[in-house]
């Protein structure tokens, strides 16, 4: 255990956990963190646990508005039914929850609740929205074979399909890249948009998404923390807390972000209604998504939907904290790559070959 | 007037250090691969299973080594199982073209090794044709095949126990469900076939005209 | 109570100055109010259909007003080379153009904040930011410190020149133990706008063209140049269009404040353009898409080089004292670097920043036509309120507006001064 602090770090109201901590500002680490099994929530949360209920006190004064938006509403519309009056009332307090980090699982419980019946009333239809939080003892990571990939882009499909992304855009949270035998990993060389029969001759072809990484650039950077890590290593949005400045997006190495530039579209009968807040639930314009590792998939045992629709099984997912998951042992018995690693980033995705 | 000054410049100084030290939290480690290391030190399993996934799936559980993981059963789904429903007299006489037999896998063809390594014979036994066999003539159940491929293949062999190569089929959380070797190759036609792209994005494209 | 009687009165009389003048006047401030209906309009379209109206895409993810508000917050703290001598050298030459300089840093900052607004993709939730109702992320976000820094600034430099003309509007000196602090605070603080905007890039690992050292002072260097070089020609309009009298002698000093930092600029520039191009990375990319194009891509080429051609014209025009004291050529020569400065800033810095992305694909920006219009509206806004701060500050300084214990003498005076200045 080293007590000796290597560098300054500032300690904005954060509680001192134990004395065990090594001190260097970067923190904990050096396997000294074996007495704590409960993470602490960070000092921010703590502070803004207050404003929560501050917020409770702008609603109150607020309320006094709805209740004048309400009574001239109704007293408009002859005809405005008990519906109409519930889809106000959901709108409003969608409109003014609070940010879904920040939450206490009954509150989580209560906007997924009326998301769910919002999309009754407007669709007519059942939706199933999971607030699942973070399992103990689960560090999802994520390796990828690049001998093995050939390019068929089973993934991309299916990943759209399951995490109901905008078809009018087509937007995609993986690229697939076709990188020439022979120049290494030349990115601005290769093509990520082929259409021709794979795999070509003197290609290789190499996966990317959002890498999840354990020190994100975006998150530090969103001045709302409408996106954060999760305990289970999923980085994740609050598409209802994001004010769309896209500055996570500049921030991102690795192209991982995506931004909804106008109204996402899904065709009714293509809606995957099995959701999770955090994951595949419909998402409005003006808003940052990315891809969760299928939230909603793997918080439930599953694999995300990538990895299932791979023909070629060069995509491996699994619980890095595991000791015999698969994920590890490729990690501890091939030889492993991430990109861009001199960023600091500390990618959870992990490249190797046979 | 000095002393408001100076105060500011502190105050500039100040802030301008407080940029500079990022908040980290007490669970950051120097690298991921520490954190794993650290956190995963007392892994004491998790209550997510995959057990539901793997219900419909009729799988059955093989040991390799160190490692214990399923694989789909094989046999029942061989829709001639058994063989010697039909290979009941020796070979040279079912392809007697004078005998009226049901034809069957007749039009397989091998493209897999050359023919100074790989002929029928190699994996199937003429003398047993309920079982693969090994090089050594050692008795192969269909069920276990993989056994009959990582007698060359030993680095995917060791790959596909590790979880490096092969399809995961049950999701990340155990009980471990793997595809057998099989699942994915012809054997007689290991190799993967080219095909075109399942999608491709025009708006991609236009982007960057 | 007195306090507040005054303070309405100055409000109304504010109002009667602004809404009376000349044709020309009139002309301008009717000219700038349709530019603005078309900029909300324009931006009406673009919180109906999202975004995507503008020329932004995943690729290039800020633009025109990402850009725009960049070069303002350089216009913004250019006030300070104004205040900083008057009230900390005690040089009294500036002390006209304190005011017209602390009036261009509020106009600045609306214009800022607008563009802020403006490239919001959910405008409608941004209370999430104001801390202690929503969530401020703050320290670990720079935009949260921009956010404190611009609202600071703005307060600063509201409060202040406020203060004055509210004292001087009474017919009494300013007191200075009450305005010199605030002006000295303002100083710091524009340093720390720009610093803490040339952060919000400088910080981003992703993007290997705005992460080098020399961005913050670069961006100092270059608002030390444009916002005086803008003050100059707005005291010139002044100058020419109404009695406010501003001696030569403080044309001159602001002339030379732009000419050194336009000079530190260009070493800079030449520093930059030394790195990137003798001995290129695979970070120069985004350099040499600027400068040169890659892969056959080359928007930007002419912008910059267009930029770097009137920066060399003016600094040389500046540099030379001969060409410095000409008043046609000073005003000429601040008005091609405000243009270079505002092309370097704007399209020079934020867009190259994208190209090449992360995975080395080039993917062009062109503004739309709305975005086009959103943008001079903002342009249009905070020409409408510098306008009105300036022509109230105009009056009070001139002694035309004086607060009068009763009000129909002054309106009568007041009206008379003003048709009468208006004729002249």
């Amino acid at each position: 255990m080293n007590t000796e602090k290597k560098w300054f770090s500032l300690n904005l109201g954060r509680k001192k956990e134990s004395a065990s901590t090594c001190g260097c500002g970067k923190s904990g680490g050096c396997g000294s963190h074996e007495a704590a099994p409960t993470p602490e929530k960070d000092g921010f949360d703590q502070v803004f646990d207050v404003p929560m209920s501050r917020r409770s006190a702008f609603k109150k004064l607020t309320a006094s508005l709805m209740i004048g938006a309400g009574a001239v509403h109704s007293s408009c519309s002859v005809t405005a039914g008990d519906e109409t009056k519930e889809k106000a009332q959901i709108d409003w307090e969608e409109q003014f929850k609070g940010n879904y980090k920040l939450m206490n699982d009954e509150e989580k419980k209560a906007t997924v609740d009326r998301l769910v019946r919002s999309y009754e009333l407007r669709k007519g239809d059942k939706i199933n929205m999971s607030s699942k939080n973070a399992e103990p003892d689960v560090l999802f990571g994520y390796a990828f074979n690049i001998s093995k990939c050939q390019g068929y882009m089973n993934c991309v499909s299916a990943c759209v399909e399951e995490n109901n992304q905008d078809r009018n855009s087509e937007m995609q949270y993986i690229r697939i890249h076709e990188l020439k035998d022979g120049q290494g990993l030349k990115f601005d060389e290769a093509d990520d948009n082929y259409y021709h029969e794979v795999p070509a001759e003197g290609h290789f072809y190499l996966g990317t998404q959002c890498f999840h990484c354990d020190n994100p650039p975006c998150i530090e950077v969103c001045p709302v923390q409408a996106t954060w890590r999760e305990d289970d290593g999923l980085v994740v949005v609050d598409y209802d807390w994001c004010v769309g400045c896209r500055y996570c997006m500049a921030a991102c190495p690795y192209d991982g972000r995506r931004f909804n530039w106008s109204t996402p579209e899904v065709p009714e009968e293509e809606v995957n209604k099995n959701q999770h807040y955090l994951g595949n639930r419909l998402r409005k314009k003006g808003v940052m998504e990315k891809c969760t590792f299928c939230v909603q998939r793997s918080r439930a045992g599953k694999n995300p939907a990538c990895v299932d629709a791979c023909p070629t099984g060069a995509r491996v997912f699994g619980n890095l904290l595991d000791p015999n998951s698969t994920i590890r042992w490729v990690i501890e018995n091939k030889k492993v790559f991430r990109l861009k690693e001199d960023l600091g980033t500390e990618p959870k995705f992990w490249y190797y070959m046979d | 007037m000095r002393a408001f000054i100076k105060i500011m410049t502190v105050l500039l100084l100040c802030s301008v250090f407080f940029i500079s030290c990022k908040k980290h939290k007490e669970s950051d480690y120097h690298s991921v691969i520490e954190k794993i290391e650290a956190e995963g030190k007392h892994y004491k399993g998790t209550s997510i299973s995959s057990e539901e996934y793997i219900a419909e799936k009729d799988l059955i559980e093989v040991t390799e080594g160190d490692k214990t993981f399923l694989i789909p059963e094989r046999k029942k789904h061989l829709t001639m199982y058994e063989c010697t429903e039909c290979h009941a007299k020796p070979l040279a006489e079912m392809r007697d073209p004078e005998v009226l037999l049901p034809r069957s896998h007749w039009d397989i063809e091998i493209v897999h090794g050359d023919a100074k390594t790989m002929n029928c014979l190699t994996c199937h036994s003429g003398a047993n044709m309920n079982n693969l066999h090994s090089l050594t003539g050692e008795a192969i159940s269909f069920n276990k095949s993989y056994q009959v491929c990582a007698q060359c293949h030993t680095s995917q062999f060791k790959d596909w126990k590790g979880g490096a190569h092969g399809k995961n089929i049950s999701g990340w959380a155990p009980p471990r469900a793997i595809n057998s070797c099989v699942n994915c190759h012809n054997p007689h036609q290991p190799k993967f076939n080219k095909r075109w792209p399942e999608v491709f994005n025009v708006h991609k494209e236009l982007q960057r005209k | 109570m007195a306090t507040f009687k005054v303070f309405r009165s100055l409000v109304k009389d504010s109002f009667n100055v602004i809404t009376q003048g000349s044709l020309r006047y009139h002309l301008w401030m009717g000219a700038l109010t349709l530019v603005m209906l078309i900029g909300m309009y324009c931006y009406s379209i673009q919180l109906e259909e999202g975004l995507s109206v503008t020329g932004m895409h995943d690729r290039v993810s800020w633009g025109l007003y990402i850009s725009n508000f960049t070069f303002l917050v350089g216009v913004a703290a250019a006030a300070v080379m104004l205040v900083m001598p008057t009230y900390v050298l005690k040089d009294m030459d500036f002390k006209q153009a304190v005011l017209i300089g602390e009036g261009l840093a509020v106009a600045a900052l609306i214009m800022c904040l607008a563009f802020v607004v403006a490239d919001m993709g959910g405008p409608s939730v941004l209370w999430h930011m104001i801390p202690g109702i929503g969530v401020f992320n703050f320290p670990n976000s720079m935009l949260t410190w921009d956010v404190i820094v611009l609202n600071g600034y703005l307060f600063i430099n509201i409060t202040v020149p406020l203060y004055i003309l509210f004292r001087h509007y009474q017919g009494k000196e300013a007191k200075k133990n009450v305005y010199v602090p605030g002006a000295l605070l303002s100083v710091f603080w524009a340093v720390g706008i720009h610093l803490v905007t040339a952060f919000l890039y400088q910080g981003l690992q992703a993007r290997p063209f705005w992460n080098n050292a020399l961005l913050g002072p670069r961006f100092l260097a270059s608002a030390f140049a444009a916002g005086p070089a803008l003050i100059i020609i707005i005291l010139a309009i002044i100058r020419s269009s109404t009695d406010f009298k501003i001696p030569d002698k403080t044309i001159r000093k602001i002339s030379i404040i732009v000419t050194v930092a336009a000079q530190i600029n260009l070493i800079m520039l030449g520093s930059e353009l030394f790195k990137e191009f003798y001995a290129p990375t695979h970070h120069s990319e985004s350099a040499y898409y600027l400068f040169f194009g890659l892969h056959g891509k080359n928007a930007l080429v002419p912008w910059i080089w267009t930029s770097i051609c009137l920066n060399l014209i003016a600094t040389t025009i500046l540099t030379i004292h001969i060409f410095r004291r000409n008043n046609i050529l000073l005003y000429f020569a601040c008005f091609i670097l405000f243009i270079a400065i505002w092309v370097d800033k704007g399209f020079g810095l934020i867009i190259p920043g994208f190209i090449p992305g992360p995975y080395g694909k080039i993917a062009e920006y062109t503004p739309t036509g709305i975005e086009i219009a959103v943008t001079l509206g903002i342009w249009a806004l905070g020409a409408f309120i510098f306008t009105i701060l300036a022509k109230t500050a105009i009056a009070i300084e001139t002694g035309r507006l004086r607060y009068k214990e009763t009000a129909v003498v002054k309106k009568d005076h007041y009206e008379n001064t003003v048709l009468d200045t208006d004729k002249a």
